[in-house]
Order: structure tokens, then C-alpha cells, then sequence
């Protein structure tokens, strides 16, 4: 069960070009091959390109009005909104976070498994559904406190599962020590264990944070008025959209400035590490009460959160006096949902090879300049990647304007983070002595990479592909803007019956989106969990 | 093959499975957003439509029924349908725009995005519910309404909106800015009062804590649910509900002011489609007395055209005594949206 | 097949790691390349895999020159250092991996290939003793079940030179002597001239035909391990191939003047001669060849400063009572009955001819 370490890892998505490790082969000054490095080059410029044309929007904009637009009142208001909110959500998501992890990395459970992926399994819930859920129960529910409750649930797992899998791995030597030196059990663990678990659960704490500033659902649902939600409010509500692209630009600042300051504190935190050689202590028994405690605890929030939306769509239909369902429709919607998604993920995965393989193999500033690029769509909020992407395609690319292409590229850019994650690491899995030793009995470079490398890291990058799909069924603000004419996907089908106030018609095609988005979700927690450390024999 | 093997192979089996279904299916989405090859006595038609979908899109099914002709529909916030027209310029690919707003109409008028539309079209309606030079026709007629809680007393609940900056009203009403109903009424009060007064009233108003609603139909569920106790909708959102809201009631507007307002929906061609014999169809259908019959009898709506019944429940559309002003004159949405981004509403 | 290496210069991004390296090995021979970490070990064959390209200097492999040529096209096989098996295929595809093509050459093969190719996956499995593991993954091998893997692999497509990494360095070690014998018996069997690099020096002094000691990127000496140990050119090399203490001394006449008192001087007379007839040079006095005696025996007078118990012996260590006060220590092997404790006076001689080394 140790094996579930990285498990999580990969469950999760990763928050950035990981701190520079020990260099993966023996040679660490190769030169990357051109090829390779151009395809990065490319990627990265497309990665970026949603940005770049929102700043060359912006500076085309009257100057005047652009800055009238950034020195108003509620520019402020809304950075404090959001700044707010995003502390609440932050601190929610570490504390509770590291409350789950602790339990299910140290605590023994009856059937441990389950555990994890009810842990894991929020993932597959869009906010916006639970802030729907919440709506259903309290019809008056509004603003901070509801909107920090859904989004700690729904973010939660982003800290949960890297600072459950750090917990696994961690050294509890120290431990140990600190007992011997007079602290008590819980003490000792969290002076000593638990800050080597917090790198991972601040870089876990910076996707929540990331995913609440970029969040569009529930803050609208909610009625919390948010930069996102205020960007999407330019965007519909006036004819000029320079103030959509301002406020859109000022988010995309907010957000890559989070980014900025995750990467300086991980890079202090990270450098108080020093053990090499690491001792495991076994999971704590509680004794009957206090397992039942934890088993409670657990329980609830994975019923609140996986349960809470489906009983209150149920509830909603129950309330309709039932409803009809347009099969044709919620099929409809269904396919464009998986289509799209499968698309993106498949964007993502091929743009993240070349760029995850680069990261993982060679390492130069030109590289890391490259791979940071490919994560700028972390910083990125889906409703300034579809404006922008609004933009430029209208301008640049008016054939494919308002088609399934420019769509799929969005979410690409916004989810490449994801897959190129994944795909670094398992990369970095395969031991470079492997590749050389297929050259040695007669493969080529290329053999060598098609039969060693990819063969063996597959697993990972299709896990890759598999979050960037969940994440692309439920994303909203992007899919409304940029969608083609006539299409729907289950989430702007159940965004649009919402917003008319009929909950009971939404409930299909929100039940259909849980479904849907489950199976990948649980997917991914399984072949994260269950694969063995092969390659790291010994 | 080990149990951990044959799980990671069976993710990527499904990631595998979703890819080529979506290699297949990216060319699908492809042909759903371009016309496809009109068969015999069909086509399609893209329409633009500012009105939700819950109101216009049972009618679009039956004109699709009835005509053969298949209309992809994108549905969005009205003023967001005119932004996105006017960006578009000559490269939209929509053919007909369906407006919850005369001033959305106007202003894309007045940039010539529209076809003039045939004089049987536009002389079916009443010339002041209708564009003066026929670029585009009006539908149905709306009132705007203040919805309120049953639970606050009616005397209390003020039938001139201006009333809501009252600090008595501070945090208790809920408005959708983003709407254009909303922002034809700030328009409407600009012609009326003038653009120094309007700004005044918005800057009360928004100070007074409004309650920021995406669209009008969640304003409704939030007063009937007592989250608010009053807000500003469409008076059809009310009879158009899943379910009757148990727990509001609407009132209209003091005649002759800016509350009394009566706005069109309307629609009307788009330049690049003027000899699109399917727009046409869909435009003469949406007068005919079977789209203004449904209009009636399913949303509530003020038919324009004559013969029809007016829907029940409401004030016949004579008695609203709407205040004297041209509808052509509430074109000016763009000075009006920068004025709701000044003052912070936007 | 010999492997013959001509000065090797090769680094990482101009900083040169090798400085003109020569090493040989016969047709069937065995050479360990010994050093310590940061030596240049590994680039060294990297260089002979083909895996790392020299900025000067050749190899040949069986007689041609493969210095520009790929690795694949090389017939090396490769050991490293923790296996690094196939972690996608069983044992019998990763010992199979070199035998038939990939890609569509594949579809190519025949079907007597084919059957050859799994004959000989068969054979090597035996040799390795890992019969009947065949279609084991190798997450589920042992740590020394791996090594082996990793040797068949290396050894299935008849390659003319066998390259070891350190591969045994991770393993327990009881485990360690096992595996390399074991291993060190395949090679043999196989008839493979091999190059074993290692750090341990009784791993190199043990199943090696000769030693080559890497220091900072340069040859220091290549021997038998016989011959190593016993006549080390330097006194880094003879530091490293085993424990001696290193005394100053004088050379003079087939004599050297120590610490420990006049000795002889074993075989060639050492170089680097002073004016007067003498040479500054270094005696390597290995624990063996030293003797301890009581106060009234024989040899130079010396302190005992500890003493350590090692079973079938004792180990002294004692410090040579000089004029200038404390001089260097002496470590003496003594017979396991000797009584000796810390303070103990006695006299310390060499025993037989000294083995002397250039001062630098």
C-alpha cells in the first residue's frame, strides 16, 4: 500500500516546473535534440498565445479608457473579493486537507482503498454543482461563507492527495526522535512529520487557490462577486469589450503573481529537507472510538460532496413533479461533451511529449523557460483564455471562429499543465539506463524511444490525458464563449436551464455530467493507486 | 498480466476509446457549427439568440418541424449576442438575431448590421413597437415588473423603481445588470431624465447594495424564496415559470414613468443574409399568429400583431400606459453599458 | 574479441572529465577499471558503450574502430548499475530484447529466427540460473534475480565486449559475493571479455584478470591484482588497492631508511635519485609484512596506541618512538594469541624486502 505514494501524485494534477532534481541520466549537459526542442519552442508559444493576444488587445484598446478602466473603484473591490475569497478557500482547502491526508496516510482504516478514492472522486464534481446542491437545501444562500464552503469541498482533494501521498513518504525517523526528546505522539507529528508533507500540500493548496480564482459557477451561482464572474459580466452586459478584456487582464495578473509566490515559498520550504535515508512507520490503530470518529469525519464530507449534488437534483426533479427528459438532447450533449473533452485531452497529451520529455531529459535555462511557458494556462482562468481566444480567432483565424477546434485548443492550453505533469514525471521514471541499454543491444534512438521509453511511460501520460478529460467535461466559462453555434456539452446545457431558475429540467444533464465525469475520475485514482513502483527497483 | 498492469491498461484503454471517438468527433462538432449542404427543401440557419432558451426554444422546434429547416441556435445574454455581432462585423455567421431588447436592435441597426426587412413583416406590427426604417421587427411586447414577496406588503413595494436607492430598500432587491431589459431601462431613463440624472440614479442605486443577479430569471427564484425581497424582471419571466412562484407577485410600473416602460422583443436579418430565403421564412414565422399565439399563451408575452388574444393574468398592453418614448431611441446601449462600467455595475 | 581504448579525453561541457585514458582487454579477459567516486569511471564506459563522445582518442572493438559509431551498431553489452530492467517486459522479453528487431523488422523475422531467439533467451537463463522465471515481471525479482536478468540481457546477442557498472554495489553484502560470483562464473562460461567498474577493491582485486586504477581521470597503473597489491607504482594506488602505512624514507644503495629502521628495498631499485646517491621515496609497509616484537626484540622501538580483535587476527596499531616526537602510525597483523594493549611497549621490524614508491 506504500505504492500509493505516487500514486496520488498523479492523481493530482502538478503545480509547476518541479524545483531542478538530480539530474535524471548521467549527462546532464546533453544538448537536446533540435527537433525536440523546436516542437517545445512550438508549444510553448501556443501555450502562450492566449495571453499574448489579450495584452495585444488590450494595448489596442483607447489608453484612456483602458486606464480609466483599471484605476476604478471596483477593480479594488473585486481584488479584494477575490483575494478573500481565495484566502478563505486556501486555508480551508490545507487545513482540512491535511486533516484527510493525516487520516488516511498514518490512521489504519477499515478498507483503506475506499478511503482513497472517496478522497480522490470530488475531482469529478464541479463546483458549480455544489454550490447548485447548497442552493437547493438553503434557496437564500449567498456569498462568502457558502461560496468558501463548496469551494473547500470541491478543492480539498487537490491538497489531500499529494500531502497524503508526502505523509506516505515520509521520513518518520525524526519522529521518532522528537519522541525520545519528550513530546507526545501528536506533538512529535506535527513539529516533525507533518512540515515534511507541507511542500507538496502548499503546491496542493496553490491549485486549489488557482481553481477558486478562475472558478466562474459557483461565485455566479452564489452570487459572490469575483473577478471571474466579473469578467463574464463585461462580457455579457456591454457592447464595447475592452472592459471584459481590462478586468480579464488584471485576473490573468492576480493569478500568475499566485503562481509567483507558490513558487518562492515552495523553494524555501523544500530546502529544509535532509534526510536520505527514510523510515516508515505503519498506520496508528485509534481504537474503536476514535476510528469510528475518523470513519465519520471522512464519510461525511465524501457524502456532502459526492451525494449532496445528486439528492439535490433528485430532490429538485421530485419537486418538478418529475420531468421530461429530451433523451436526443441529453445524448446530444453527452457525445459533444466526451468528444470535446477526448479531444482535449488527446491536444494536451501530444503537445505535453515533446515539452514533458525535454523537462525530464535535459536541463538549460532554454528549457526551463520553455516548460515554465507550457504552464502558463495554470495561471490562466478558462473565462481570459476564452475571451482572448474570442479574440484571436475572430481576427486571426475567422475560419475557425466559433468551431469545435478553437475549443478543444482552449482547454488544451488550460489543462497542458496537467498532462505535462504527468508526462514529466513518467518520464523521469524510465531510467535513462534502460534507453542507453536498448541502444547497446542494437535499437536505435528512435526504436529505443517508441519501444523503452514510451512503452513504459504510457501509463502515466494516458493518466495525464485522463484529468485533463475530467477537467475539460466540467469547465464552463470558455465552453460558453467559444463553443460552436448549436452545440451543447452537458455543463453549458445545465448552465443554461440553471440560470432560468429551472433546477428540476437541469437535473438530467447534471446527473449525466457526474456520471460521465466519475468514470475517468475513478479511472485515474485506480491506475494512479494500484500501479506498483516497478521501475524503481531495489 | 498483473492486476496493477491491467488496470493503468485499462485507463488507457478508455482515454484510448475517448480519443478516437473524439478524432471522429471533432469533424462532427465541425459540421454542426457550419451550414451543412442544403438537401432539397431544407437548410439550415444560424440564429443568434439574445432570449433564453427556455422561452423561444420550443417555438424554433416547431418552426424546425413545420419549415425543414434546421436552425442552430447560440444562445446568450442579448447584449452579449449584440457585442459578439458587432465584433463579428461581415464574418458573423449568423443569419437572423433574436433581440429580448429594442436598444440591442437599434444599436446594431445603427451600425447597418441588418437587411431591411420586407414591408409584410414589418407593417404586421404596430409601427411603434417596430424599427422606423425596417431593419428589424418587433415580436412581443414585455412590461417590467417589480416581482415581490408576498410576505412584504404591497403599499411598501415601489411601483417607480427609482424608489428602490430608499436606505428602507438597502440590500433587499435584486437586479441582473448584465440584462438587457435592465439596461434598456437605464437607457430609457437617460432619454427621459437625461444622462447627469441616469448616472445619479445608477451611483444611489448601486450604492443601496443591490443584489447582482446573472439574469432574471434567478431574481425571480430569489424572491420567491426570500432571499430578496423585491426585484426587477421582465413581467414574463413570472408567467412563464417551471412552477408558479408561490410567493410573489409582480407589480407593474407607475404609469408614465420610466417603470411603465413597455420594450420589444424583436428580431431582424443580418446584412450578410439578406437574400436567405430561410431567415426570411424564420422571421415571417415568428409573426405569423402561431408564433404570437405561443408567445401569448406560453411566456406571456403582449402579442404585436392584430387578432391575437393578450395573455391572461396581466394587464392588457393598453393599460400599462407606457411613457412616451421611441423605442429607436434606446439604441444608444453602448453610452449606457460604459455608464453601468463606470459607476462599478459592470 | 579485445577491446583496445587509445587516450580517451572526453568531459561535459568542455570540462574534461578523462585526460587521456588507455585501457585493453583481452579475448576473454576480465579488467576492472577501479576508482574512486568523481574518477571518470563511468564516462570511461560510457565512452566504450558509445554512449558518450570523446573529444580525443579511440576504441576498438575486436580490431575496427568504432569511435564515431553508434552504440547500437557496436555489439557492447551493458550491465548498469542497478539493472535497469525493462520494467514493461518479462524476463524472458527483457533477456530477448536484443535478439530480434523492432518496429516492423519485426514482422520480418522468420520463424527459425524466432525459435533460435527463444533457444538462446533459454540458454542464458540457465546460465544465470534463473530457469523457469521466465515469464516473471521484474517488479517481482529479487534485487539479485535483477542482476542477473540484466547480465543475460547483456550477454544473449553475443556482444564482443561485456560493460558492468558497478552492478553489484547496491546488493546486501552477503548477497554481493554471491551474486558476483555467480556472475563472474556466467562471464567466464560465456567467454566474454568484460570490463567490470567498481569502487571496491575487493571486488576488482577478486574476479579481475588485471586492475586499472582511475584517479581524476588518469590511468595511475593497470596490473594483475597480484602485482597491484603488492607493487603499487604510487603511493595513491598503494593506499587504494589496500591498507599500508606510508612512511618517508631514504633510499640508498638497494636500502631504505625509515622510521622503522634500514630495510631492503624489493625489486627495481625506485627512481628519482638525489645527488648524493639517495632518493626521497615512500615505503609501503602493508599490515602483513610487519612484525611486532616485545621491548628487547628485534626492530625499531614503538608505542602501542589500540588494538583491534578481528577473529582469526590481531591488529595493531603503533606509533614508532622517534626523535622529532610523533611520527606517522604503523598498523601490524598479528597472530589472534597476541596480548597486546594500548601503552604497551614494543619494537616493530619489516619483514622481508620493503616495497618502495616515488615521494611526490
Amino acid at each position: 500500500m506504500l505504492l500509493r505514494t505516487d500514486a496520488a501524485d498523479r492523481a493530482v494534477s502538478p503545480t509547476g516546473p518541479p524545483e531542478p532534481r538530480v539530474p535524471a541520466g548521467p549527462s546532464p549537459r546533453r544538448r537536446p535534440p533540435r527537433v525536440l526542442l523546436g516542437l517545445s519552442v512550438v508549444v510553448a508559444a501556443l501555450a502562450a498565445l492566449p495571453l499574448v493576444w489579450l495584452v495585444v488587445r488590450v494595448v489596442d484598446a483607447d489608453p484612456e479608457r483602458v486606464l480609466a478602466l483599471l484605476a476604478r473603484d471596483r477593480t479594488v473591490v473585486l481584488a479584494v473579493n477575490s483575494g478573500l475569497l481565495v484566502a478563505c478557500v486556501a486555508g480551508g482547502c490545507l487545513v482540512l486537507g491535511l486533516l484527510t491526508a493525516t487520516l488516511l496516510a498514518r490512521v489504519r482504516l477499515p478498507r483503506p482503498g475506499l478511503w482513497w478514492v472517496l478522497a480522490a472522486l470530488p475531482l469529478a464534481v464541479p463546483s458549480y454543482l455544489l454550490a447548485f446542491a447548497v442552493l437547493a437545501v438553503r434557496p437564500d444562500a449567498r456569498g462568502l461563507v457558502p461560496l468558501v464552503v463548496v469551494l473547500v469541498l470541491a478543492c480539498t482533494p487537490y491538497v489531500t492527495l499529494p500531502a497524503a501521498a508526502a505523509l506516505r513518504a515520509a521520513d518518520t525517523g525524526p519522529e521518532d526522535a522528537a519522541r525520545t526528546l519528550g513530546r507526545g505522539p501528536v506533538g512529535a507529528f506535527c513539529r516533525v512529520t507533518l512540515p515534511q508533507a507541507l511542500p507538496a500540500a502548499l503546491a496542493g493548496t496553490l491549485l486549489a487557490a488557482l481553481y477558486t480564482l478562475s472558478d466562474f459557477g459557483a461565485p455566479a451561482l452564489l452570487r459572490y462577486e469575483s473577478f471571474t464572474w466579473a469578467v463574464q459580466a463585461a462580457y455579457e452586459g456591454t457592447i464595447d469589450r475592452t472592459g471584459a478584456a481590462v478586468t480579464a487582464m488584471v485576473l490573468a495578473v492576480l493569478t500568475l503573481l499566485l503562481v509567483l509566490a507558490e513558487r518562492v515559498a515552495r523553494r524555501r520550504w523544500t530546502r529544509a529537507r535532509a534526510t536520505t535515508a527514510v523510515q516508515r512507520a505503519g498506520p496508528v490503530r485509534l481504537g474503536p472510538a476514535g476510528t469510528a470518529l475518523a470513519v465519520t469525519g471522512l464519510g461525511s464530507v465524501a457524502a456532502i460532496t459526492l451525494l449532496g449534488p445528486p439528492a439535490a437534483l433528485v430532490g429538485r426533479i421530485v419537486a418538478a413533479g418529475g420531468v421530461d427528459v429530451d433523451w436526443l438532447r441529453l445524448l446530444a450533449a453527452a457525445r459533444s461533451t466526451l468528444l470535446l473533452a477526448g479531444g482535449a485531452a488527446l491536444l494536451a497529451v501530444l503537445m505535453a511529449l515533446p515539452v514533458g520529455v525535454l523537462a525530464a531529459r535535459y536541463r538549460s535555462r532554454t528549457v526551463a523557460a520553455v516548460e515554465s511557458t507550457a504552464y502558463l494556462g495554470q495561471g490562466l482562468p478558462g473565462v481570459v483564455v476564452g475571451l482572448s481566444l474570442v479574440f484571436f480567432s475572430l481576427t486571426a483565424v475567422p475560419w475557425l471562429y466559433q468551431t469545435a477546434p478553437v475549443l478543444v485548443f482552449a482547454y488544451a492550453v488550460l489543462f497542458l499543465p496537467k498532462a505535462l505533469g504527468a508526462t514529466r514525471s513518467a518520464v523521469e521514471r524510465v531510467p535513462v539506463e534502460a534507453e542507453e541499454v536498448s541502444r547497446t543491444l542494437g535499437r536505435s534512438a528512435s526504436a529505443t524511444w517508441w519501444t523503452v521509453t514510451v512503452r513504459q511511460a504510457w501509463p502515466g501520460v494516458a493518466a495525464g490525458g485522463l484529468l485533463v478529460m475530467v477537467t475539460a467535461m466540467k469547465e464552463l466559462p470558455a465552453t460558453l464563449m467559444l463553443r460552436p453555434t448549436g452545440v451543447d456539452t452537458l455543463a453549458t446545457q445545465l448552465w443554461a436551464q440553471t440560470s432560468m431558475g429551472s433546477y428540476g429540467a437541469a437535473a438530467p444533464a447534471a446527473l449525466a455530467l457526474l456520471l460521465l465525469a466519475c468514470v475517468p475520475a475513478a479511472l485515474l485514482v485506480r491506475a494512479g493507486t494500484e500501479r506498483p513502483g516497478e521501475t524503481r527497483g531495489s | 498480466m498483473t492486476r496493477s498492469t491491467r488496470r493503468s491498461a485499462l485507463a488507457g484503454a478508455f482515454l484510448a476509446v475517448s480519443l478516437t471517438l473524439a478524432a471522429c468527433g471533432g469533424g462532427a462538432a465541425d459540421s454542426a457549427a457550419e451550414p451543412a449542404p442544403a438537401e432539397e427543401g431544407t437548410g439550415t440557419l444560424t440564429l443568434y439568440s439574445g432570449r433564453d432558451e427556455e422561452l423561444v426554444g420550443p417555438l424554433l422546434e416547431q418552426f424546425q418541424q413545420e419549415s425543414g429547416i434546421t436552425v442552430d441556435t447560440r444562445y446568450g445574454s442579448t447584449t452579449e449576442m449584440a457585442a459578439q455581432l458587432a465584433e463579428e462585423g461581415d464574418a458573423t455567421p449568423a443569419q437572423v438575431f433574436l433581440s429580448q431588447d429594442a436598444g440591442a436592435l437599434g444599436a446594431l441597426s445603427g451600425a447597418g448590421a441588418f437587411s431591411t426587412l420586407p414591408d409584410d413583416v414589418t407593417g404586421a406590427v404596430p409601427a411603434e413597437y417596430t424599427s422606423t426604417d425596417g431593419s428589424w421587427v418587433g415580436l412581443t411586447g414585455r412590461a417590467r415588473v417589480v416581482a415581490y414577496n408576498t410576505s412584504v406588503d404591497e403599499a411598501e413595494v415601489p411601483a417607480d423603481v427609482k424608489e428602490f436607492t430608499d436606505p428602507a430598500w438597502r440590500g433587499r432587491f435584486g437586479i441582473a445588470p448584465t440584462n438587457a431589459s435592465f439596461q434598456a431601462f437605464v437607457t430609457a431613463m437617460r432619454v427621459t431624465d437625461g444622462d447627469d440624472a441616469a448616472r445619479q440614479w445608477l451611483t444611489d442605486l448601486n450604492a443601496n447594495d443591490p443584489q447582482i443577479f446573472p439574469r432574471n430569471g434567478a431574481i425571480l427564484d430569489a424572491v420567491d424564496a426570500g432571499t430578496v425581497d423585491a426585484g426587477l424582471i421582465n413581467h414574463y419571466y413570472y408567467v412563464a415559470a417551471e412552477t408558479t412562484p408561490p410567493n410573489t407577485a409582480m407589480k407593474f410600473g407607475a404609469p408614465g414613468t420610466a417603470s411603465a416602460l413597455v420594450n420589444v422583443t424583436g428580431v431582424g436579418i443580418l446584412s450578410g443574409a439578406a437574400e436567405s430565403p430561410e431567415a426570411l421564412q424564420l422571421v415571417q414565422f415568428l409573426v405569423s399568429p402561431t408564433a404570437q399565439e405561443y408567445f401569448a399563451t406560453e411566456t406571456g408575452e403582449y402579442p404585436l400583431i392584430e387578432g391575437v388574444t393578450g395573455p391572461e393574468g396581466v394587464p392588457a398592453l393598453a393599460e400599462l400606459q407606457a411613457p412616451q418614448i421611441d423605442l429607436s431611441d434606446l439604441d444608444d446601449l453602448d453610452a449606457t453599458t460604459q455608464m453601468m462600467t463606470e459607476v462599478g455595475m459592470l | 574479441m579485445s577491446l583496445h581504448v587509445r587516450g580517451i579525453v572526453a568531459g561535459y561541457g568542455g570540462v574534461p572529465v578523462l585526460h587521456g585514458v588507455d585501457l585493453e582487454a583481452g579475448p576473454g579477459e576480465l579488467v576492472s577499471v577501479l576508482g574512486a567516486s568523481g574518477s571518470g569511471k563511468t564516462t570511461l564506459l560510457r565512452v566504450v558503450a558509445g554512449l558518450h563522445r570523446p573529444d580525443a582518442g579511440a576504441v576498438h572493438l575486436a580490431g575496427e574502430d568504432v569511435t564515431g559509431v553508434a552504440p547500437e551498431r557496436r555489439r557492447v553489452g551493458l550491465v548498469p548499475q542497478e539493472g535497469a530492467l525493462f520494467s514493461h517486459l518479462d524476463v524472458a522479453g527483457n533477456v530477448g530484447f536484443g535478439l530480434l528487431p523492432a518496429g516492423l523488422a519485426r514482422l520480418r523475422v522468420d520463424r527459425a529466427a524466432r525459435s533460435g531467439a527463444r533457444e538462446r533467451v533459454r540458454e542464458l537463463l540457465e546460465l544465470v540460473g534463473l530457469t523457469g522465471k521466465a515469464d516473471r515481471m521484474p517488479h517481482q525479482l529479487s534485487g539479485g534475480e535483477r542482476r542477473r536478468v540484466a547480465l543475460a540481457r547483456a550477454l544473449a546477442p553475443r556482444p564482443s565486449v561485456v560493460l558492468l557498472d558497478e552492478p553489484f554495489s547496491a546488493l546486501d553484502a552477503g548477497l554481493r559475493e554471491q551474486v558476483r560470483g555467480d556472475a563472474v562464473a556466467a562471464l567466464r562460461a560465456a567467454g566474454s571479455t568484460a570490463v567490470l567498474i567498481t569502487h571496491d577493491r575487493r571486488e576488482a582485486l577478486s574476479v579481475s584478470d588485471r586492475v586499472a586504477v582511475l584517479h581524476d581521470g588518469r590511468l595511475e597503473q593497470t596490473a594483475g591484482p597480484r602485482e597491484l597489491y603488492a607493487r603499487p607504482a604510487t603511493a595513491r594506488v598503494a593506499a587504494f588497492v589496500g591498507d599500508a602505512a606510508l612512511l618517508p624514507g631514504q633510499a640508498a644503495g638497494g636500502r631504505v631508511t625509515t622510521a622503522l629502521g634500514s630495510a631492503a628495498i624489493a625489486g627495481a631499485p625506485a627512481s628519482s635519485r638525489g645527488r648524493d646517491g639517495t632518493a626521497e621515496v615512500v615505503a609501503v609497509l602493508r599490515p602483513e609484512g610487519l612484525r611486532i616484537a616485545g621491548p628487547a626484540g628485534r626492530g625499531a622501538p614503538a608505542v602501542v596506541e589500540h588494538v583491534e580483535f578481528l577473529g582469526d587476527a590481531v591488529l595493531v596499531t603503533a606509533r614508532p618512538e622517534q626523535d622529532t616526537g610523533n611520527g606517522p602510525v604503523v598498523r601490524i597483523r598479528t597472530g589472534a594469541d597476541g596480548q597486546w594493549r594500548p601503552g604497551d611497549r614494543c619494537r616493530v621490524h619489516a619483514d622481508g624486502p620493503v616495497h618502495v614508491v616515488p615521494r611526490t
